[in-house]
């Protein structure tokens, strides 16, 4: 597990080793360097490791399969989600690797908790070929795949922009709690937003960020999954 | 864009010695057509007139090169093709010629042919530092100085708005929107392929001339989105800027490089970006010409609480529909207005809405009445501005010298919205426009407008 690590080092050793695409337990530390928190994400060798990460980490947990071979995990059956015991970590593991290990022989996992449900929404940057580094938000899944509920700002972003994109985009209702849920903690996901527009700002390097989901709860907010490129 | 500061595009827009190159004596030739409406239009500096072979063209002498030219000129019009515009525009930066504009398209909308040679264009004018509007545009109008460069030769009314256009058929149609509405345009920009001079250059420039007090955009896309909304932002601080973007459907891109090469982009992107930087955006001509119009004649609000007078309820659902979206308020009026409201209609309990939209209905249609009614909304301190709705009559003639007197009393913005056609409301048009009281026939456009002084007037409060 990585300790202590700069986002230019991560950066780096991800460049130097010719991916584009860092490893979500790179991409949980570089988040976590710069303050925004994501949900922890070890790294495990081997199926004692494995087992031994998951009791560590408490369950239930999820193993993601980590290999710069396999960019789309779910399609080589890298994602395994909800494994309540040391027997379903050891089978899933066993599993996963069969699979992952055709494509790559060096193929690892990552060990992460089940964080606990809250609101979905996603926190992405790119880099448009007109607007340059550009920040997104809207609410997760259907929302945002079907409805195209997603609102943008350019970088760099002030606290009130942070704040008009929670209230402009058209799911805001959700963000406010309905059908009895409570509202969400929307300083915790402008703290996300504006932290992210001041990644890209500082490291131009990165292309594309992508959290995905973000779990906005009554008090905080949880990055449960991130994806990072770098040009 | 040349270099780091901002261009001088002065000599462009205000020149006292114009070389229009390629000028035939062929009225279906651009060339032709540019001399045409350079005089048409009025100037009253030197042109002249370049062609090796013709010695005379609409009662101008021609000459053969710029060398031949008796002085030196301050800007050029080249009107050749693309490929001996580039030559024309290397001998214009030799002879120290200020700025540029070239007509011809041909070049990166074409392909990949047409990227390099606008590569040369662009570098050409960069090894002079020479700023060129184009290429491929209709030309440029400057109504402050007489200065007319269209190949389509207009003479159109002068005003306070300027226009920002990438494409010359939207351009000409917001110009004649703009004839219709009664609204004077100041300057007129044809942006075309952007080589060296992009939106972002002509809005620092507008932003510092004096005559223009308003700057409308038609936008379809362009590589420097980034510095455009920042620009676009930076200078709506001093005066506002309304820009409506096209190229809205996903597969717009392949539309808009083959007109000025540029790619449409994310129609989403623009929309919210535009909206950090505090820019007013619209989504036709007509709102775009409506938006400039009132932010042209009217002063901006001091709030976002808008008043609606009628005699005819339908304009005021239309008109709420885009008024709250755009962050408007309807209030209540005041216990006092109402009162005032009876007194005027001379009933205790008159059958008509007393609430805001005030709804008159046949009481509404006398002269007294509907200037009463209007001052009374307008005096009211829930009441910012005032839109106020009439219909076209055989009888009942639209109270225009009392809507005037009213603005003049309280001084808060009204918009008259007055039901009918142009052709009909030409004259009242111009009386109330000539007292700076604007007047849209429809109600969609006059709240369109509202929406846009009340934009401008929150964004400057903060």
């Amino acid at each position: 597990m990585m300790i202590d690590v700069t986002v230019n080092e991560i950066i780096d050793l991800a460049a130097v080793s010719g991916r584009q695409l860092l490893f979500a337990d790179e991409a949980g530390a570089l988040l976590k360097s710069i303050g925004i928190p994501v949900s922890p994400c070890r790294v495990a060798l081997d199926e004692e490791e494995t087992v031994q990460a998951a009791a560590a980490i408490g369950y239930p947990v999820v193993l993601k399969v980590r290999s710069p071979e396999v960019v789309h995990k779910s399609e080589v059956g890298g994602v395994c989600l909800a494994l309540t015991g040391e027997y379903s970590v050891r089978s899933a593991y066993r599993e996963m690797m069969r699979k992952a290990r055709m494509v790559d022989r060096q193929a690892q996992v990552t060990v992460q908790p089940m964080a606990v449900p809250g609101v979905e929404v996603l926190i992405g940057m790119t880099t448009d070929a007109q607007f340059g580094q550009v920040v997104a938000f809207g609410l997760g899944g259907i929302f945002v795949e079907v409805l195209d509920d997603i609102t943008f700002r350019q970088v760099p972003l002030q606290e009130k922009d942070a704040l008009d994109m929670l209230l402009s985009i058209k799911g805001s209702t959700i963000l406010k709690g309905y059908r009895g849920s409570g509202p969400v903690d929307t300083n915790a996901l402008t703290e996300i937003i504006l932290n992210i527009s001041k990644l890209a700002e500082h490291h131009p390097r990165i292309r594309e960020i992508d959290l995905n989901p973000v779990f906005a709860y009554p008090v905080g907010a949880l990055v449960v999954d991130a994806r990072i490129v770098i040009f | 864009m040349i270099g780091a500061g901002p261009v001088d595009l002065r000599p462009i827009f205000y020149p006292k010695r114009v070389a229009v190159f390629g000028v035939t004596d062929t009225p279906d030739r651009v060339g032709y057509n540019i001399l045409q409406s350079i005089i048409f239009g009025g100037f009253t500096g030197r042109v002249y007139p370049i062609h090796p072979r013709h010695q005379q063209v609409l009662g101008c002498k021609v000459y053969k090169s710029l060398a031949n030219v008796p002085e030196p000129v301050d800007m050029a019009i080249i009107c050749l093709n693309q490929f001996a515009t580039v030559e024309a525009l290397e001998n214009c930066g030799r002879a120290g010629v200020k700025g540029v504009i070239c007509s011809a398209g041909g070049y990166r909308e074409t392909g990949e042919a047409g990227r390099a040679l606008e590569r040369r264009l662009v570098e050409t004018a960069e090894k002079y530092r020479l700023p060129v509007i184009g290429p491929n545009t209709l030309g440029i109008i400057n109504n402050d100085g007489n200065f007319y460069s269209t190949f389509y030769p207009l003479k159109i009314p002068a005003g306070k708005v300027s226009l920002i256009s990438q494409s010359g058929g939207i351009g000409l149609a917001a110009i004649h929107t703009a004839i219709d509405e009664g609204l004077g345009i100041n300057k007129f920009i044809g942006v075309g392929n952007c080589a060296n001079i992009d939106f972002a250059d002509c809005l620092d420039y507008l932003e510092n001339d004096d005559s223009t007090t308003v700057i409308g955009v038609f936008i379809e896309g362009t590589s420097d989105a980034a510095r455009f909304a920042r620009t676009a932002g930076k200078v709506a601080w001093k005066k506002p800027v309304v820009v409506y973007k096209a190229g809205r459907v996903k597969d717009a891109d392949q539309y808009t490089q083959t007109h000025t090469g540029s790619a449409a982009g994310s129609f989403p992107l623009y929309r919210d970006i535009l909206r950090q930087h505090g820019v007013f955006t619209v989504s036709s001509i007509a709102e775009l010409v409506a938006a400039c119009k009132a932010l042209a004649f009217q002063p901006l609000p001091k709030g976002n609480r808008v008043g609606i007078l009628t005699h005819t309820a339908g304009p005021g659902v239309v008109m709420m529909d885009y008024l709250k979206p755009a962050g408007c308020v309807i209030p209540a009026l005041l216990d006092q207005t109402i009162s005032r409201v009876k007194q005027i209609i001379g009933s205790a309990d008159p059958p008509v809405v007393l609430k805001n939209p005030l709804d008159a209905v046949g009481l509404g249609f006398g002269r007294s009445v509907y200037g009463g009614l209007a001052e009374a909304m307008l005096a009211d301190k829930n009441v910012d501005l005032l839109l106020a709705v009439y219909c076209l009559h055989q009888t009942w003639e639209l109270p225009a010298a009392e809507l005037i007197a009213a603005h003049k009393k309280n001084n808060k913005p009204l918009l008259v919205n007055f039901i009918g056609n142009w052709l009909d409301c030409r004259q009242d048009q111009e009386f109330l426009q000539t007292a700076g009281v604007p007047l849209f026939t429809a109600p969609e456009k006059t709240a369109v407008a509202a929406s846009a002084l009340v934009h401008y007037g929150m964004r400057q409060k903060g």
